[in-house]
């Protein structure tokens, strides 16, 4: 009678080891915590299980959409150091049943953000060995960076070339009015009165020689 | 007022006298003309050839035979150029035609290599824009793998090469697997190299008046970032490691030949002589310009620079070498505390080659699995991968950078260093090619011609650069397009010099130039030393190049996801 009593006792924990041990539709769950948070690390103990426990249980709620899911049909088992386990999922429906590993890796990929949030790591340091990681999707710009800044250097270019050609243009009409202009500033200095003065505008004026002080031509 | 005599004999009967309607241009000043030469010596080969072959032949030690070939045959070499195109005020092919016109192909072979310099050598400054102008981006495209089709990892042939290799080999080049197949265009890269070559020609259009401007910023702009770089390198985790490397003297590599012929030849080529550069630059002098000086000064910058930039690139391998070694370590803990199921804390990186062997003999079958996995991390084979080249620059280097903090910045600038290095030799060929032809009045020195120059040029670099297979022409463009030719020519110049111009007679012009005569040790060198050396190296060469078989090239194989030897084809 007590032996009796004693198995029904037991035997669903056992059973459950069982469920979890031999199991092949389980997957093996690597934490490195301490690699991941240095000095923040926090402890790996029973209440952390209970959370990641929970946190698979949201993932397959959210998942199959039933509300039925709960933590008690999260099993698991191979505790390890390193902070390594195996957990298999019962269906909600009958606890003996297991639920197929490729609903339980769908479950996990939609939900790895959440699940990796909860615990302050990431898809290295919370591995879900067999489950290939969904990385960040590319980020497509409309147009490449690097377009940008070329366009802006080869607007600059392109400035200094304008500059450069009109530079050269204005140098050739400069010379080309000096030429023309000379041939009006001689008939300018002929004329010595008030007018000529005038149309010099701002000029030192013209230079009389009868008045100079030169030596030059008359050195003994 | 500059006395315009015309010059005598030869010369009266060719169309080349300077002494025509317009005087000719010159440099606002000496301190430009130094500028100049000092923007065009200095360049990549400073920066990726040097610390290689210091690496390889022996460390500190290679300076022995470097600075010993520079006093044998570099400053003197130099200096015979200056001074030729001071005192002949022409180009390469008007200078040596002035000196006998038998040598008129002397002048029209530097002209030739300077033109298939110029072809391939703005490729790289392309190369450096596309680096530069991906930089500005909040992770830089060659720090991490492109995601594959379904995102549940990276592409194949990232993952096998690193980042930084995927990223030159496919995205910037997108390289054919040889040279044969051509495959289509690149945009992205000809667009860079069309900007290349305007600013080139930019550079160029007014001839000596905007190469004296640009030069300034070309010349001292590098040393500002080297220096940066060299707080920066020193101040990385891991640095030391490597300039205690590259330091410690192997004395044992001075008895190996190849040691000074290496020492020999990177003298001879880092100082840019036999292009006409040098002497195209001199013949925009004053006559009474103290080249002597400015050739023994520009001679030692050249070298010091060289020394100074190998310490940056070996704190930057230390760097590099010391984080793959610690990410190695970290591979095989995790490979033991995973295998093993130990907890996190028991395996340090210090004591990973501990636990190994034990558990090596402790667990054997379970260690067996694994066994294919373990690598052996060693800081020394990290150091003793050796790279040169495009493969230095932009490889190696771009992976140190990712790995630093604030990672664009330096990416920035260091970049911006490399496309002024490469844009001042440039500048020096380009000038090379322009100055003899329009002396000879096959170009006028005004805007068009220059730009139907730059236009021909950008047709033909287009034509052959930007097509897949374009890094393997590189290839032979760099290895055979100035080698050979100009020992040749720089032997060809030296015997000249001396025994077809006259050593009495180059005195006499120096002396006039300058006010005294050379000394013994410049004559000595002239006549005898100099050619020597040359001569045996061009026979080295020759021989090298008829025992080495059939000509290989490296080519990337896209299923190996590395560079695989090829055989090239002789046409």
């Amino acid at each position: 009678m007590l032996a009796g009593v004693l198995l029904l006792i037991f035997l669903p924990p056992l059973v459950a080891k069982d469920l979890c041990k031999d199991s092949q539709d389980g997957f093996k769950v690597r934490l490195s915590i301490k690699t991941a948070l240095g000095d923040d690390a926090y402890e790996w103990n029973e209440s952390e299980m209970f959370l990641f426990r929970s946190t698979l249980a949201y993932a397959m709620r959210k998942q199959t959409k039933q509300d039925t899911y709960n933590i008690t049909n999260i099993l698991v088992c191979n505790d390890t150091q390193r902070v390594s386990f195996v957990f298999v999922v019962t269906s909600p429906d009958d606890p003996d049943q297991l639920i197929p590993k490729e609903q339980i890796e769908q479950a996990v990929r939609q939900n790895k953000h959440r699940i990796n949030n909860a615990f302050l790591l990431s898809d290295m340091t919370l591995e879900f060995v067999g489950i290939p990681p969904t990385l960040a999707a590319p980020i497509i710009y409309d147009t490449e960076p690097w377009l940008i800044v070329f366009g802006v250097v080869i607007g600059a270019v392109a400035v200094g070339i304008v500059a450069l050609l009109m530079s050269t243009v204005s140098k050739k009409r400069r010379a080309k009015e000096k030429a023309a202009g000379l041939s009006e500033e001689d008939e300018g200095i002929v004329k010595e009165n008030g007018t000529a003065l005038s149309g010099l505008g701002g000029k030192e004026g013209v230079y009389n020689q009868t008045f100079s002080n030169d030596n030059r031509f008359t050195e003994l | 007022v500059k006395l315009c005599v015309p010059p005598s004999g030869f010369i009266r009967k060719l169309p080349l006298h300077s002494c025509n309607k317009e005087a000719r241009p010159s440099w606002d000043s000496p301190m430009q003309f130094v500028l100049a030469c000092v923007s065009y010596a200095v360049g990549l080969g400073n920066v990726w050839r040097f610390p290689y072959l210091c690496q390889m032949h022996g460390g500190g030690g290679f300076l022995i035979p470097y600075l010993l070939m520079l006093i044998l045959e570099g400053i003197p070499l130099f200096y015979i150029e200056l001074a030729i195109g001071q005192k002949m005020r022409l180009g390469s092919i008007g200078a040596w035609m002035a000196i006998s016109p038998y040598l008129g192909g002397l002048g029209i072979a530097s002209v030739v290599t300077s033109m298939y310099l110029c072809l391939y050598y703005n490729v790289i400054n392309a190369w450096s824009f596309w680096y530069l102008f991906h930089s500005f981006q909040s992770v830089l495209p060659w720090a991490e793998c492109p995601v594959n089709a379904n995102r549940t990892g990276y592409l194949e042939e990232c993952e096998v090469a690193s980042p930084t290799q995927y990223f030159f080999y496919r995205e910037t080049l997108n390289i054919s697997s040889s040279i044969d197949e051509n495959g289509g265009l690149h945009m992205g890269q000809a667009l860079c190299l069309l900007l290349a070559w305007i600013i080139v020609y930019l550079f160029i259009v007014r001839g000596v008046k905007s190469t004296g401007v640009v030069v300034y910023f070309t010349a001292t702009f590098p040393y500002v970032v080297l220096i940066i770089y060299l707080i920066r390198g020193v101040t990385l985790h891991g640095a030391w490691n490597g300039v205690k490397y590259m330091f410690t003297p192997k004395l044992e590599q001075l008895v190996n030949p190849q040691t000074w012929i290496n020492a020999a030849t990177q003298i001879f080529f880092s100082l840019g002589l036999g292009f006409g550069s040098l002497i195209a630059f001199s013949s925009y002098n004053h006559h009474n310009n103290d080249f002597e000086k400015q050739a023994v000064i520009i001679s030692l910058i050249n070298s010091g620079t060289s020394v100074f930039a190998s310490i940056v690139t070996f704190s930057i391998y230390g760097f590099k070498a010391t984080f793959n070694y610690e990410s190695c370590l970290e591979r095989m803990r995790l490979l033991c505390l995973n295998a093993f199921d130990l907890s996190e804390e028991s395996i340090s990186a210090g004591n990973v080659t501990e636990w190994i062997h034990y558990l090596n003999i402790t667990h054997p079958e379970s260690f067996a699995a694994i066994a294919s996995k373990i690598e052996h991390c060693s800081l020394e084979a990290e150091l003793d991968t050796a790279v040169e080249g495009t493969g230095l620059a932009f490889i190696v280097y771009s992976e140190a950078i990712k790995n630093m903090p604030l990672s664009q910045l330096w990416s920035v600038l260091y970049f911006i260093m490399l496309l002024l290095l490469g844009m001042g030799s440039m500048l020096g060929n380009v000038t090379a090619i322009i100055t003899p032809l329009a002396d000879i009045k096959l170009l006028s020195r005004s805007l068009s011609s220059e730009i139907l120059l730059s236009r021909c040029s950008l047709c033909l670099c287009f034509l052959l650069e930007f097509v897949r297979s374009g890094n393997y022409w590189f290839t032979i463009f760099n290895e055979y397009a100035a080698t050979l030719s100009l020992l040749f020519i720089v032997f060809l110049e030296v015997i000249s010099v001396c025994y077809v111009y006259g050593l009495r007679r180059f005195e006499r012009d120096i002396e006039d130039m300058l006010g005294h005569r050379p000394n013994w040790y410049w004559k000595v060198m002239w006549a005898a030393v100099s050619p020597l050396l040359l001569f045996s190296l061009f026979i080295f060469y020759i021989i090298n190049y008829i025992q080495g078989g059939t000509p290989t090239y490296q080519a990337w194989d896209k299923d190996l996801v590395r560079s695989a030897i090829k055989r090239k084809h002789i046409y």
